[in-house]
């Protein structure tokens, strides 16, 4: 079974193109575009890492992955968004919840590899 | 038809045609010669078989004859009016048996032979004379009977004996017959295997030719195929390259636009009055705070120097010393001022007191302009 990503942003255009490029490399996707979905797809389909935008439609997404986080606490999280984290205060403050964070500007061949890394660190 | 070997197999198959057709030919005559013959000897069979009862049949009579009249009865009457009745009747068949005139002159001969005796013997036979009767007997004995007999049965044997040659001749042209349409078929066997080997041996050349040919063909296919093979797969590969490279600049700009408008989203957001300048201290970009501030429109402002709108408060230098030579100082340098005294002028020539800020505005090492922060002392009135 190849290994299921879901993903969460506000923006159609970047989930369909996360979803195209992802499907490529023969992973399983779901996107959604609010917390509200999040829940209902991770009961439906755990995934195996979940890509999450800062900026949701309904929820602030740090909010939407610390509520995971209480029922999924092993699902690891990359934060994909365009607002600009300080690393340090990323791994400092956000480091028990997310696994990765990477900048919407970074190339999309580097956030699959990042994605690729995430997923095989999670089977490992 | 320009192809010489079709054209050798054509010629060959009209040969081995035109010999099979001989052979039919000449089978169907030696059958029909055959079959003529069979008929003939069928005839003369018959022709011996009545021959040999005129014969029976005439010495039968003659017996019963002489008994009948040296003391016989009715019965031998019968008996002798019977043979001869038969000998007539055989007599007929072998007149109508015969089918030349030569024939037919011995089988009268043979029948006017006959009546003489059937003449004779209805003459005794007539009389019904009484056994022993001494008339009778001496008729009997005048007649030359025995020597009539020999000469009919010389002419039967005669008849018999050239029916016997002629029988004898038809078996030999039968054998004959049968040799030749052996000799024939064979005969035709080996032409038309000859003419197929031959037919082989011509075109042997041109069939290991094309065989040839066919197997350059075969593997001109398959590394044509093997190319297409190839090509498709660079094709396939070069699609998913420019797919994929499709895609990343889609995100790269998809990025940039977001990144864009989220930033433009933050400096509008900033209640102070913000200045985007260039090295030459122009106004090249403002936020929504300016015009609020001015009253003047973002064209109206755009490539205007910044000392049309905001003056230092100084008095001991003219405006543009006061405004210019600190900031451009300041940015050749690299520093920031901070919360400099000064004021600006709306649209409706009012003056407003405000602080000022000024950071460059640096690409690596290098100054490529300056951000100006105005934030009025006093909550003002919108000039717009």
């Amino acid at each position: 079974m190849n290994s299921h990503i879901l993903i969460v942003d506000d923006e159609a255009p970047i989930r369909e193109m996360l979803r195209l490029a992802l499907t490529r490399r023969g992973y399983r996707v779901t996107d959604v575009a609010s917390a509200f979905e999040v829940e209902s797809a991770v009961r439906h389909d755990p995934p195996d890492l979940i890509v999450s935008d800062l900026q949701l439609e309904d929820s602030d997404g740090l909010a939407m992955i610390a509520q995971l986080k209480k029922s999924h606490p092993n699902v690891p999280v990359l934060l994909l968004t365009g607002v600009f984290l300080d690393p340090e205060v990323v791994h400092g403050t956000l480091g028990n919840q997310i696994t990765a964070y990477l900048h919407k500007t970074t190339s999309l061949s580097k956030i699959m590899e990042e994605i690729d890394r995430l997923v095989r660190e999670k089977q490992a | 038809m320009n192809d010489p070997t079709i054209r050798r197999v054509l010629i060959v198959f009209g040969l081995a045609a035109v010999a099979v057709l001989l052979i039919a030919t000449v089978t169907v005559r030696n059958l029909n010669r055959e079959a003529a013959s069979s008929d003939w000897v069928n005839h003369t069979h018959a022709v011996l078989s009545e021959l040999q009862s005129v014969s029976a049949n005439l010495r039968a009579g003659e017996a019963s004859l002489r008994t009948f009249v040296f003391g016989g009865g009715r019965t031998d009457r019968l008996a002798t009016r019977d043979a001869f009745d038969r000998l007539e009747e055989h007599v007929g068949v072998l007149q109508a048996l015969m089918r030349n005139e030569a024939q037919s002159a011995q089988a009268d001969n043979i029948a006017t032979l006959v009546g003489r005796r059937l003449e004779f013997a209805n003459s005794i036979l007539k009389e019904n004379p009484a056994p022993g009767d001494a008339d009778t007997v001496a008729k009997l004995a005048r007649d030359n009977g025995l020597a009539a007999i020999a000469e009919i049965e010389r002419a039967i044997a005669k008849l018999r004996d050239e029916q016997m040659t002629l029988l004898a001749e038809r078996d030999r042209l039968s054998v004959i017959h049968a040799q030749s349409t052996r000799w024939t078929v064979w005969t035709g066997v080996a032409v038309n295997f000859l003419l197929l080997a031959g037919a082989v041996w011509l075109i042997r050349d041109d069939i290991a030719a094309r065989k040839r040919v066919a197997a350059v063909l075969a593997e001109a296919n398959d590394q044509l195929e093997v190319k297409v093979r190839e090509r498709t797969q660079e094709l396939a590969t070069a699609n998913e390259h420019l797919a994929a490279e499709n895609l990343e600049r889609r995100w790269a700009n998809e990025a940039l636009e977001h990144q864009i408008h989220y930033n433009q989203v933050i400096v509008n957001s900033i209640n102070d009055a913000v200045f985007v300048l260039t090295k030459s201290l122009n106004i090249s970009r403002i936020n929504p705070a300016v015009v609020h501030l001015t009253g003047y429109d973002a064209p109206q402002l755009v490539n205007r120097p910044l000392n049309s709108i905001v003056h230092l408060a100084s008095d001991s230098a003219t405006p543009h010393e006061q405004l210019f030579d600190p900031i451009l100082q300041a940015l050749k340098e690299g520093r920031d001022l901070r919360d400099l005294p000064a004021e600006t002028e709306d649209r409706l020539k009012r003056r407003n007191r405000v602080t000022l800020t000024v950071f460059p505005l640096q690409d690596g090492a290098k100054v490529v302009g300056g951000i100006a922060i105005v934030r009025p002392l006093h909550p003002l009135t919108s000039a717009s």
